[in-house]
């Protein structure tokens, strides 16, 4: 296998592999925010806000696999 | 159908449609044959602050994002002083300024209530910083309008995107787009690589990294005034034995680590929301960029906004004695009360 397969291969794999958890994550995120929302709607801006606020913390995981990923496959680092 | 036909959003979004294919077809490709729209990992210096000439290492290079930064701050501060003269009923542009910073507080007395006349002014700065950056940022032509210039082998390390997607096959394959705009100066011929006037501080390791060292800074600071030299019995807790010493290990590092978090958290996004949109103008130009674009103006204030709270929480924890000193606002972190925003 030679340097560029191997980069493409690895850049595939890190914003795949990145992208599990992050996903699973913000599926629970917004799971629990809908359900509380469906259970308290008065504070359903109130749960907006902390929901948005977990969504991009599960999120900037996925982020960090997309930009290190992007970084192996075009050859940066 | 008519109907439909009438409504302005709909003509405003069917006309970007049929021009957007229409240059399509025509061949006006924003990736194709000479033209190279580029971003790159680090920011490109424009000239060298310490005096020596081009090409060889420069000891204090002058940025783009270095003059980006600057650009904000200009606007922040241009926004600051056209308010000088508040006005106790407030109209217009200082509506939209104190319902911004109003919000923004009280949001903030929500995670804490005592401290937050002391702590706000670090998180707003990081806050309304990075919002104006990032959606300035967004301006088309803020990272595509710049000089060009040769590469060489000494700009090996500072690959451009641009350029490994001009080599892909697709690429290749799909050879032959016109060259309408390569007489403009803002695209640049083979051989020559785009260095951009301007480029979003957020997309500099460097900006984000020097942000997140004063947050950290700030949090340590503030912790230290509020609990003086108990402080540090967080990190270095010797009187409950083993597993006092082991917790206080690891919050040592997790202390550490907040600063590389804090730095790749926003620089990640920022960079990488400039790379999809490049890679999604590079796959299908005009349209497909659109909702990715609309994605980024939505990250771009979400991530403005995490740092800002992720600092004042980890503030808010900072000056809460470790071994439950102050009982009035130990457990209150994130539990503000349900009718105090919103």
């Amino acid at each position: 296998m030679d340097e560029t397969s191997a980069r493409l291969l690895g850049m595939a794999l890190a914003i795949g592999l990145g992208a599990i958890g992050p996903g699973a994550g913000i599926g629970i995120v917004f799971s629990g925010a809908v359900q509380a929302m469906g259970r308290n709607p008065e504070a359903e801006g109130l749960i907006r806000t902390y929901m948005f606020l977990g969504f991009a913390l599960s999120e900037a995981l996925f982020i960090f696999a997309l930009v290190f990923g992007i970084l192996i496959g075009f050859g940066i680092i | 159908m008519s109907r439909l036909l009438q409504n302005r959003t709909v003509q405003i979004l069917l006309g970007i449609i049929v021009v957007g294919l229409l240059l399509y077809f025509l061949g006006v490709k924003m990736t194709q044959g000479e033209l190279r729209a580029f971003i790159s990992a680090a920011p490109e210096p424009l000239f060298c602050m310490s005096g020596q000439p081009a090409g060889t290492t420069c000891a204090i290079p002058f940025t783009n994002s270095l003059l980006m930064t600057l650009v904000v701050d200009v606007i922040l501060i241009a926004i600051g002083l056209s308010l000088a003269r508040m006005q106790l009923i407030p109209r217009g542009f200082q509506n939209i300024v104190e319902m911004a910073v109003e919000g923004f507080y009280n949001f903030a007395q929500g995670i804490d209530r005592n401290n937050v006349k002391k702590f706000f002014p670090v998180p707003a700065t990081i806050f309304f910083f990075f919002l104006i950056a990032n959606l300035v940022a967004l301006i088309p032509g803020i990272g595509s309008i710049g000089l060009c210039e040769t590469t060489e082998g000494g700009h090996a390390k500072v690959a451009s995107i641009a350029t490994m997607l001009q080599s892909a096959p697709v690429a290749q394959a799909d050879a032959g787009g016109s060259s309408i705009f390569t007489g403009l100066p803002g695209f640049c011929g083979a051989g020559h690589r785009l260095i951009p006037f301007l480029r979003a501080p957020a997309a500099d390791l460097n900006v984000t990294f020097a942000f997140a060292l004063v947050a950290v800074f700030m949090v340590e600071l503030f912790g230290i005034q509020a609990l003086g030299a108990n402080y540090f019995t967080r990190f270095f807790n010797f009187k409950e034995g083993g597993l006092g010493v082991f917790v206080g290990l690891i919050e040592l590092v997790s202390e550490v680590s907040r600063i590389v978090s804090f730095a790749f958290r926003i620089f990640g996004n920022i960079f990488g929301g400039e790379v999809i949109l490049a890679v999604m103008a590079f796959l299908f130009p005009y349209i497909l960029p659109l909702p990715f674009y609309g994605f980024e103006v939505f990250v771009a204030m979400i991530q403005a906004f995490i740092f800002a709270v992720l600092t004042l929480v980890f503030m808010s924890n900072a000056t809460v004695d470790p071994h439950g000193g102050h009982p009035e606002h130990g457990s209150a972190e994130l539990e503000p009360e349900l009718h105090g925003a919103h």
